[in-house]
């Protein structure tokens, strides 16, 4: 990094905004896919959007990459540093800047917590409706640009269902304003393709959130079965019965040993759980319970659990969110894939996924969004053995050659970013590819935002052939070519 | 294109139209405020249309694509056309994964059609925008168009799982897929949801469905005016009672809330509805047939005939919105109507009057939307109104993106010219 540079960057963020010291610059070298590992040029912690835009400028005029972070949860290396590049933490951006209840909406900052903003209103009797397994320590900023999902996203949607406006800046240091309290905003959606980008297209510096009133009531119960497929199958005949529960989730023996021994939920020592959550009005929630608990017995369930009280609910979810950190306690390390199958196909996948862990010799847990076919296989291993670490990835990969063989999808929430850019071609052809780089090209045509990210090879972004029109706004003097 | 006859152009159309396209000359019939076709094309699938479209592209043909035909005359009148291109033959269920509750669609079939092919599984597309009997999904996804279940069960935005677009040079991209979650690549079927047809022609697109529920009643609520129904509307937003539609109708003022699920709910919500209402308005439960003609009612607010501009505020600034063009119409001798939801904050206000006094009724309410906090859009109307205010209002700073990407997918701007979101 040229030091004209940070000096400029100290300018803009003050001497306590940057750090780059090589010590402390190894805080920020990987997010939440610790296998992935780059040290930036230097990271700056700007705290407000005046500085993201004046930091973005200077990265523009100088052709430096930059990326931004937020919390460093993702687990698709999608925050990775870029070696030669500024690396943007959002993390001093965290006040709410404003909660209006009468529109059901809340502005905040991005470096705001996920949980912090559903806590902020939940007096009022609102709450935000994504929900990542890490929703105390991920912050807004990330969840948008990841598309963040979550248990209940299976009847509420993901974070671009629920996200109305942005303030960005753009690669090239400007500022837009994209949405907002209000719907339809004229013009293209450019909000529906900048939620879920993953940091390719721009910094966000606001956000406006749609809020949802907190159902009336809420059951949830804990069916037991002896194989997953068995679970599987009762999946399939929740959704097919036409009944979409706030969530339905499932884990499988190994992750269910790990969340015992972690957190103690008191689960049936068993093949398959699921955990089956439903809510709206009393009357709906009470009549469709009684069906789920029928295709679950109908299913074969050994062992039905019903929530009685608050307490019992949050000890269902404290064993399934927990589930990825306990697997700590049965393996030295895993490696977490987020292969998506249309939910009918859960059984078939399920036991492909068993004959591999049988064949490779290593331990696969099962612990996922059931009802949403999203799939997060935690594959074993222990690096201190020669290879395995080598064959926990080719064991992951091959996983998702059974989601795309199912007509499925290489990441359901957890994104593509640095990790999976070599399989996106695995799903999508050179035309599909090429077109959504057009996108890219719209927003970041010098190829400084988050480079290296989601797509394995950047398309050029030169001027297009063709005749070009003049657009009228252009034409009238409103607006000046990108 | 001067230097061929149309026999000629018509040659060539029909060699990539694909066997037993429609192919013509356009006429009469085809003119949309006032501007005709020179040729008219109905490929005879996906694969025809994309090489339709690279054909046209190639000639430098302007293009206007068209599905049912009902939305033609929304936004800002067209350019001249060279080419009316016409998806009514891709009209398949490709495949309704009824166990997934998935279904992928061609652009050229109607809404109605495909729900009468999805409710052989009890589910459906739980959109009920205007004219579904004409309305193809395609030009429903390509202007987000949406009905009273928007409350419920949100646009065409929030269902689209997965697109195919024909580019203007005739490539053919897919993006999303067939799962409900997924993040790989980027969402370029909400890029294209709300289009207008100026990034590519949609082929097929994918959605996730809802269960069509067992039973349906509606509360409707009879209030003397605006200002009555703006708190019903806002408790009812505002409960934990889950309606698929709070819909207001005015003049006179009403507002129809409807429950869908299975019996018991229903009737307790609508019972609870009605509580609600209390002695503020007069509320009747209607099911079955008297159901069906209030909904209908409600429906004619968007049949022929008068301007129609959707007006977006946030939920609370609607009504307060409604009242002052209320007044200002009625000073100005602009006859006004409204419907739509309530709930939302978006509303179609229908006017009659002279184009003058509307284009500055429309320029005024615009000016007390602050940008994000509101809009009013033109729909249809006169093409005199529509040529003397822009149709779309001020789209902001995102102008800039908006028409970086229309350039990078149709460098020659021949998809739709000028009719994009805010004139793109």
């Amino acid at each position: 990094m040229k030091s004209q540079i940070v000096t400029e960057l100290e300018r803009i963020v003050g001497r306590d905004g940057i750090v780059r010291d090589d010590g402390e610059l190894l805080t920020y070298e990987t997010d939440g896919l610790v296998k992935l590992r780059s040290k930036p040029g230097v990271a700056v912690l700007p705290t407000s959007a005046d500085q993201v835009r004046r930091i973005v400028r200077l990265c523009h005029e100088n052709g430096v990459p930059f990326v931004a972070r937020g919390q460093g949860t993702g687990l698709s290396g999608g925050a990775l540093p870029h070696p030669d590049g500024v690396l943007i933490v959002m993390t001093r951006m965290n006040r709410i800047l404003d909660i209006d209840i009468p529109n059901r909406r809340i502005t905040v900052e991005p470096g705001v917590m996920n949980l912090d903003v559903s806590k902020a209103v939940a007096a009022a009797g609102y709450y935000y409706a994504p929900d990542p397994s890490s929703q105390v320590i991920c912050s807004i900023g990330g969840n948008l640009a990841e598309n963040s999902g979550g248990a209940h996203c299976l009847k509420y949607g993901f974070t671009v269902h629920h996200v109305l406006g942005v303030e960005a800046v753009l690669p090239d240091g400007e500022l837009v304003h994209l949405g907002g309290p209000a719907l339809d905003p004229p013009g293209l959606d450019l909000l529906g393709v900048l939620v879920g980008s993953e940091g390719t297209l721009a910094v966000v510096t606001k956000v406006v959130l749609n809020l949802l009133r907190k159902p009336a009531a809420v059951e949830t119960l804990l069916a037991a079965f002896d194989s997953t497929e068995a679970a599987g199958n009762a999946v399939s005949g929740i959704i097919g019965a036409g009944i979409i529960p706030a969530a339905v989730e499932m884990m499988d023996r190994v992750t269910i040993e790990a969340a015992e021994a972690a957190v103690h939920p008191n689960f049936p020592k068993t093949e398959a759980i699921l955990i089956v959550e439903l809510d709206g009005a009393e009357a709906d929630v009470s009549a469709l319970f009684t069906r789920v608990e029928e295709v679950c017995r109908a299913a074969a369930a050994s062992e039905i659990q019903i929530a009685r009280t608050a307490e019992q609910r949050a000890r269902f979810w404290q064993g399934r969110k927990a589930a990825f950190a306990a697997m700590g306690r049965v393996s030295p390390s895993y490696y977490v894939q987020d292969g998506v199958i249309p939910r009918t196909r859960l059984p078939e996948v399920l036991g492909r996924i068993r004959d591999l862990s049988d064949r490779s010799g290593l331990k696969i847990g099962n612990v996922f969004h059931a009802g949403d076919g999203n799939l997060h296989p935690l594959v074993c291993y222990d690096e201190r053995i020669e290879g395995q670490a080598d064959l926990a990835q080719e064991v992951a990969s091959e996983i998702l050659t059974y989601c795309l063989d199912a007509d499925g999808s290489i990441t359901g929430e957890h994104g593509v970013g640095a990790d999976k850019a070599e399989h996106l071609p695995k799903m999508f052809s050179e035309d599909d590819l090429d077109t959504m780089q057009l996108v890219r090209c719209s927003f970041d045509p010098g190829y400084i935002c988050n480079p290296g990210k989601v797509f394995p090879t950047p398309r050029l972004c030169g001027e297009v052939p063709g005749p070009y029109r003049k657009h009228p706004a252009e034409a009238a003097g409103l607006a000046e070519r990108a | 294109m001067a230097g061929s006859s149309t026999a000629a152009l018509l040659d060539q159309l029909a060699a990539q139209a694909g066997h037993g396209a429609t192919v013509r000359a356009g006429g009469d019939k085809d003119a949309v405020d006032g501007v005709q076709p020179r040729l008219v094309a109905a490929p005879a699938d996906g694969e025809a249309l994309a090489a339709t479209l690279a054909w046209a592209s190639s000639e430098g043909f302007s293009v206007r694509v068209t599905g049912g035909g009902t939305k033609q005359d929304w936004g800002t009148p067209g350019a001249p056309v060279d080419l009316q291109l016409s998806t009514a033959a891709l009209s398949r269920v490709v495949e309704h994964r009824h166990g997934d509750l998935t279904a992928t669609v061609e652009a050229g079939a109607t809404l109605a059609a495909v729900n009468g092919r999805l409710a052989a599984h009890g589910q459906r597309l739980p959109w009920d925008p205007p004219w579904p009997e004409r309305a193809t999904v395609g030009g429903i996804v390509a202007t987000n168009d949406s009905g009273p279940r928007r409350y419920g069960h949100g646009a065409p935005r929030d269902s689209i799982i997965g697109v195919t677009v024909a580019r203007s040079d005739g490539r053919v991209a897919k993006a999303g897929g067939i799962v409900v979650k997924n993040v790989a690549g980027y969402d370029l079927a909400r890029l294209l949801t709300g289009s207008f047809g100026c990034l590519g022609v949609i082929l097929t697109a994918t959605f996730k469905l809802a269960p069509a529920p067992p039973v349906s009643r509606t509360v409707e609520v009879q209030v003397d005016s605006l200002e009555d129904a703006a708190p019903i509307a806002a408790d009812l937003a505002g409960s934990s009672l889950t309606p698929t539609s709070i819909e207001i109708s005015w003049a006179p003022a009403r507002l129809f809330v409807r429950f869908e699920s299975v019996e018991v709910s229903v009737a307790q919500q609508a019972a609870a509805a009605c509580a609600l209402v209390g002695e503020r308005g007069s509320a009747v439960v209607l099911g079955g047939e008297d159901e069906r003609a209030a909904w209908d009612r409600h429906a004619a607010h968007w049949s022929p005939g008068g301007t129609l501009v959707k007006l977006s505020t946030v939920p609370a600034e609607l009504f307060p919105t409604l009242v002052w063009l209320r007044d200002r119409a009625a000073r100005d001798g602009i006859e006004m109507a409204a419907g739509g939801r309530a709930g939302l904050g978006v509303v179609d206000v229908r006017l009659n009057g002279p184009v003058d006094a509307q284009a500055r009724l429309i320029g005024d309410v615009r000016g007390r939307l602050p940008l994000g906090r509101g809009s009013a859009v033109i729909r249809r109307g006169d093409p005199e109104l529509r040529r003397s205010i822009d149709a779309w209002g001020p789209v902001g700073d995102g102008m800039r993106v908006m028409m970086a990407i229309k350039r990078q997918f149709d460098p020659a701007g021949l998809l739709n010219p000028g009719r994009g979101p805010g004139g793109l």
